[in-house]
């Protein structure tokens, strides 16, 4: 009962998802290689629906996976791979090199980054923290982006 | 271009007419010049040094003809770009039919050829039902088949028996002059009229952008509910031609009405299954392996045809059966072969029916009459509106993903009339329709209608809907990004999940299909897909390379990262930015799309193929860096076997 990277990359669609990478990694906890079908459920649980009857019981208890900061929490790890809380230029810059066609050259690749970081930046680290994060997909609709329908 | 046509039209008119003369003459001579011994009575015909034999070539002159203006139409349109955008191309067609109709009526004064009906069953139609059945995907399809079948069957029975059970009750009012219409000629007139054509709204759907289960509920419908307009159809006919119908009659149409559809399927499974066989004998003659794709599934339509099964369910049956093994079998080329002529097929089809419905629409065989064309026209909308309304509040109880308002509006508005309502038409009976020509009127009408004024305004209207719902757009190039980057973390986890979702159904074919079909019917070591031949000859390379060069290796997506420099990031000029904008709209990878968008005109795999081209060859190199990072060779074998199951 427990999943290995190789089960994930047999995967055919995934294969040629861009971030079919960071996706795989982000199954696994920290330094291991393989999973159990609990940390496999966990990293499920946060692609759930938001659904309106949740918001009101639970108030006092620890927050569910699904809710909307713990989804944008999920999205905010698969750029920052060193886990220091922020993303900096290059962990952007990868994700980006793994995002677009090859036609793109690392210089407009690397403006388009300064942009996006100067867009989202407000303390002037150069860098992308948590917060900054949140702040700029306020007018996203992260919920229905990273929901899905589990059991059609 | 349109000189040229009234001169060939006209030449063509005259050439038959002197060719007609011509025959009469020299059968007058034939008859009228006794043989005569003297030998001088005879008129000799002196060698003549150039002659003009139309009749000889006259029907696969006219044919062909016909087929180039048609092609040559579609070029037009497409030299003013905007045009197929704003306009549909039906609308184009059938004002190029219009306009040819008008000639040949002014050149012969008779009315121009109308479309035979055994013309455009037996040849125009079943291109265009294997074109939609081949490429149809076959997952999505059978995930959403009850939704499918439930507006295919109910929906059509419920406007057909609305429209025709409303155009009675308006024949009874006898101000209207329709009194001699009788019930079951309105609910045969009421089933053939609500053959819902979504072929057209296809050609729209590029342009709106709807979700994959809307698009395969559409594309689902329109097939299933051809075959039930036509069964519905034949059904009321014949109880139009007895004199008394009994309680077992309808009985015998219910019966008659599961036979044929399932029939249909039965006969298309076995010859796909045929099919399948014999194209696993093929690869010494390649040359020949389309040919046997479409002979196949053509015989699937006429053995159906010829038993009064449903052809168009086995059609589709027989192409989505041949896909799945066929094209394992058949070579690289012969596939990308099949496809393309299967495309030119019934792009070739349905440019012919289109002209060919406004050829017909002038002439003779009209009758008007303001009540029953107008009445049949806000028919048809009501009950389509209301079916879908209804249908779908009941559907969405069962159904986990439930269709929104927009969903259903396109729907509705999206049920536009095409040409086998027009055919259908046509194969009325004039004995038991002494009013046929009033029928053949008001289905005019209502496809002008709802193919020219729908067609064209269903794109501006649903944009107006979309406009209302979304936010306002924020100007920021980083939300391109982000948008994109949700889009694939959710589809890559879709595909987790997907890959271990279990479907008792589906497990249970899996097996029996690997088990015992695939034995059977797949020639053995033969590469699955083009990407997985390119990758196996890029490992075989790289192999080669790192023996060569003793485990060192580029790595190309190596970003300057050493080139940073700790600087202030400069403000950019709007213009700038939208430079930045346009770029990452232009080379964003797409999502994975599990439906390619189903088009007429053209195949739509390439630039996904290529999209994942570069993703292979990209993850392989970062893959072979983390491999030398761990220096174990045993990596290798899970990065060829993920491409196992490719495609």
């Amino acid at each position: 009962g427990l999943l290995s990277r190789e089960d994930f990359q047999r995967i055919p669609e995934l294969a040629i998802n861009p971030l079919g990478d960071r996706i795989i990694n982000a199954f696994f906890p920290e330094g291991e290689d393989q999973v159990n079908f609990r940390g496999f459920m966990r990293t499920l649980a946060h692609f759930r629906p938001i659904e309106d009857n949740e918001k009101s019981k639970d108030q006092n208890g620890p927050e569910p996976l699904n809710s909307r900061s713990n989804k944008l929490h999920f999205a905010f790890r698969l750029y920052d791979l060193d886990k220091d809380d922020k993303i900096s230029r290059d962990e952007l810059l990868q994700v980006l090199r793994m995002m677009v066609g090859v036609n793109i050259s690392d210089e407009q690749l690397g403006s388009i980054a300064d942009r996006t970081i100067q867009e989202a930046d407000q303390d002037g680290d150069s860098a992308i923290s948590f917060a900054e994060f949140v702040k700029v997909l306020e007018k996203v609709d992260v919920e229905q982006k990273m929901s899905i329908r589990f059991l059609h | 271009l349109l000189p040229l046509l009234a001169a060939l039209a006209a030449g063509a008119a005259e050439a038959r007419a002197t060719s007609e003369g011509q025959l009469s003459g020299a059968a007058a001579m034939g008859t009228g010049t006794p043989p005569s011994p003297s030998g001088t009575a005879f008129e000799e015909t002196r060698l003549h040094v150039f002659t003009l034999d139309y009749p000889h070539v006259q029907i696969p002159f006219e044919i062909t003809l016909w087929i180039l203006l048609a092609s040559l139409a579609k070029i037009g349109f497409h030299l003013y770009h905007k045009l197929p955008s704003i306009v549909p191309e039906s609308c184009l067609l059938i004002l190029v039919g219009l306009l040819l109709g008008g000639i040949i009526f002014g050149a012969e004064e008779k009315s121009p050829p109308v479309m035979n009906s055994d013309v455009f069953f037996l040849y125009l139609l079943p291109p265009i039902v294997l074109d939609a059945g081949y490429f149809m995907p076959t997952r999505l399809f059978f995930e959403n088949f009850g939704t499918i079948f439930w507006y295919a069957v109910v929906g059509t029975l419920w406007n057909a028996i609305g429209i025709g059970i409303s155009l009675y009750g308006i024949c009874q009012i006898s101000a209207f002059g329709l009194t001699d219409i009788t019930l079951l000629q309105n609910l045969l007139f009421g089933s053939l009229i609500s053959a819902v054509d979504p072929v057209a709204v296809l050609a729209v759907f590029e342009n709106i952008h709807v979700n994959e289960q809307l698009y395969i509920l559409v594309f689902g419908e329109s097939l299933l509910n051809d075959a039930i307009t036509v069964v519905l159809y034949n059904l009321f006919k014949s109880f139009c031609q007895m004199r008394t119908i009994k309680v077992i009659d309808i009985f015998a149409g219910i019966a008659n009405f599961f036979i044929v559809g399932i029939g249909g399927v039965l006969i298309g499974i076995l010859l796909g299954f045929v099919a399948a066989f014999t194209t696993r004998f093929t690869h010494k003659i390649r040359v020949i392996e389309p040919l046997f794709v479409f002979l196949y599934s053509y015989l699937s339509y006429i053995t159906a045809e010829m038993f009064h099964l449903s052809g168009i369910m086995a059609i589709t049956a027989c192409a989505m059966t041949m896909n799945k093994y066929v094209e394992e079998n058949v070579s690289q080329k012969s596939y990308t072969t099949i496809k393309y002529f299967m495309k030119m097929l019934s792009s070739v089809s349905e440019t012919l029916i289109f002209i060919f419905m406004g050829v017909s629409t002038v002439g003779k065989n009209h009758e008007w009459n303001w009540a029953f064309v107008s009445f049949t026209l806000l028919f048809c909308l009501i009950w389509r509106a209301l079916g879908v309304f209804v249908l779908t509040q009941i559907i969405n109880v069962f159904r986990t993903i439930p269709l929104t308002f927009k969903d259903q509006f396109i729907i509705a508005y999206g049920g536009l009339r095409g040409a086998i309502c027009f055919s259908l038409v046509f194969l009325l009976p004039p004995a038991v329709f002494p009013r046929k020509k009033l029928f053949i009127t008001a289905v005019i009408v209502v496809i002008f209608f709802t193919v020219f004024i729908q067609g064209i305004t269903i794109r501006p209207l649903v944009e107006f809907l979309d406009v209302k719902r979304s936010n306002k757009k924020q100007p920021a190039v980083s939300e391109e990004i982000y948008n994109r980057f949700f889009d694939h973390v959710k589809t890559g986890i879709e595909d987790v999940c997907g890959h271990w979702g279990h479907n008792f159904w589906r497990d249970k074919f899996k097996k029996f299909d690997n088990k015992y079909l695939r034995r059977l019917l797949i020639r053995e070591n033969q590469p699955k897909s083009s990407i997985v031949s390119l990758y196996k000859k890029l490992e075989i390379k790289h192999a080669i390379e790192m023996a060569e060069s003793g485990m060192i290796s580029k790595v190309p997506s190596s970003v300057s990262l050493s080139d940073y420099h700790e600087g202030k990031i400069k403000p950019l000029s709007p213009t700038e930015m939208e430079n930045m904008r346009e770029i990452l709209t232009k080379n964003l990878y797409q999502i994975r799309h599990r439906t390619m968008s189903y088009n007429r005109h053209s195949l739509a795999a390439d630039a996904n193929e290529k999209q994942a081209k570069e993703i292979l060859i990209r993850r392989r190199h970062s893959l072979r860096e983390s491999l030398r990072k761990t220096n174990s060779l045993s990596r290798e074998r899970p990065v060829l076997a993920f491409c196992g199951g490719f495609f």
